[in-house]
Formats: C-alpha cells, structure tokens, sequence
C-alpha cells in the first residue's frame, strides 16, 4: 500500500494493494512520474490516497505487461503515464453525475434518460475504457458526422477496415458485459 | 414504461448518437481543470497521433468543454476538405 505523506507526494509500495508485485524497473518509473501522476490526478480526483493506489495499480498492470513484452523497457515512464491516466478517467467517468430531475424527466437529454438509455451508457463506458487511441478517435470522427471512407483516410486505412476495427471492440464490449 | 434498449437492439447510429450527446453535456468542467490548449485540440484534429495526443484524447473522455470543442474543429476541418 502507498504511503501518503502530508504534502503532495508519496512512496510506492513494491506490491499493489491486491498482493501483485511491482517490477523494480517499473517502481523507478513511478517515482519519476509522480509529480505527473499527482498533478494530473489532483485536478480530476482531488484524493491523493486514490491517486496513489491507482498509480500502484498502474505500475502492477505495467509491471505484468513487461514480463510479456520486454521492449516496453524503451519508454517505460510514457507508458505507465499513460495507463495511470487510463485508470484515472476511468475512476473519474464512474464517479457520480449530479443531474437536475428536469433534465431526468425529460426525454430530449438522450444520456440523462434512466431507463431507455441505461444499457447504452454502461456499454458506451466500457466501449471507451476499452478503445485504444486511434479506435477513440476513430468514434469521434463518428461522432463528429464523418463517413467511414473519410475515416480511413485520416487513419490510412480503408473504409471496412475502420468500420472493423470500432465494431470489434463494440462487439468485445457486448460479450463482456453480455448486454 | 419503456422497455430499455439491450446492447442486441442498439444501432450503430443511435450508439455514437448517445455517445455524442452524453460525451457533451455529462461532465460540465466549468473551472475548466486539466484542459489542454487550443492548440494541442487543433494539432490532433488535424494529425492525430497516440505519441503527441494520448493524454489529450483520453481527456475528451472526461471533459465536455473540450469534447464540443473537438468536435467542432473536427467539422470545421471535414467542412474545409469537401470545399
């Protein structure tokens, strides 16, 4: 478990609060990018306890993937920067939205809507928690009205294999949560 | 009361309908925390890039000011390619 000490700084236990270990390697990572994990993680959470267990999280996750993949040792900091910042959103996406019960009863605020629209807000959660960078931006170029030609020739790739690539992770998503 | 939709029943359009439409209203961020330059918004519009833009597209995610603003400049750039 992490030490929080009173200021805005903390150690990293070698093992996260679920027993994993973290790699040494990885550890010297986290210490280098704490004043960037905190910083990041104060504006979006403001608990330096949460950050800190989610920085450990990070570095336990980082530390399995390098044990299967070695060439991540080339830019180790960047990408558990990167997966903190992952779990940091994710944490801040499930925290509670407040919404005024006009907003709720009206039917115009397709994501405020309890019933109608439940299911598609968990799937589209976990839709972007599991994206990488280019499908994310993939949906967005979606989102923002563009065909699939369009965005494969942003992505250099071709129309079918951009629908592909955000259908698979749809389709993931929906096995996962079986909805 | 409506029976709500199953993951089976969603269609794509309406998926990325809601997605917009949650992604711009469900995380006001008025003090604006952690938002990312104009510039920095412009720059992965125009040449998205997971080196340069991780950070910042994660934090779309997460802040509908910057979200709308995105997807402005996304329209602005489709607008400026079909002239």
């Amino acid at each position: 478990m992490a030490g929080v000490g009173p200021s805005t700084s903390f150690r990293i236990s070698p093992v996260d609060r679920r027993g994993r270990k973290i790699d040494p390697a990885v550890l010297a990572a986290a210490e280098e990018i704490i004043p960037r994990a905190v910083s990041h993680g104060m504006k979006l959470l403001g608990d330096l306890a949460v950050i800190a267990n989610l920085l450990e999280e990070a570095a336990a996750v980082v530390s399995r993937r390098l044990q299967s993949d070695p060439s991540l040792i080339l830019n180790l900091p960047g990408y558990l920067l990167v997966c903190f910042v992952k779990k940091v959103n994710r944490v801040k996406r499930r925290q509670v939205v407040t919404v005024s019960l006009s907003e709720a009863v009206l039917p115009k605020v397709a994501w405020a809507d309890p019933s109608g629209q439940l299911y598609t807000k968990i799937l589209f959660d976990e839709f972007l928690a599991r994206c990488d960078f280019i499908t994310r931006d993939m949906a967005s170029l979606r989102m923002a009205g563009y065909s699939w030609a369009e965005i494969g020739r942003v992505h250099g790739m071709s129309a079918h294999s951009a629908e592909e690539r955000v259908r698979y992770v749809f389709q993931q998503v929906r096995g996962k949560l079986k909805i | 009361m409506a029976e709500p939709k199953r993951g089976k029943d969603i269609k794509e359009e309406e998926f990325f309908a809601f997605g917009k439409s949650y992604l711009s209203e469900a995380f006001p961020n008025p003090q604006r925390i952690g938002c990312p330059p104009d510039s920095e918004l412009t720059s992965m519009a125009e040449h998205p890039n997971e080196a340069a833009h991780s950070i910042v597209s994660q934090h779309l995610t997460c802040c509908s000011p910057c979200f709308n603003r995105y997807m402005e400049l996304l329209a602005e750039l489709k607008k400026r390619k079909t002239e």
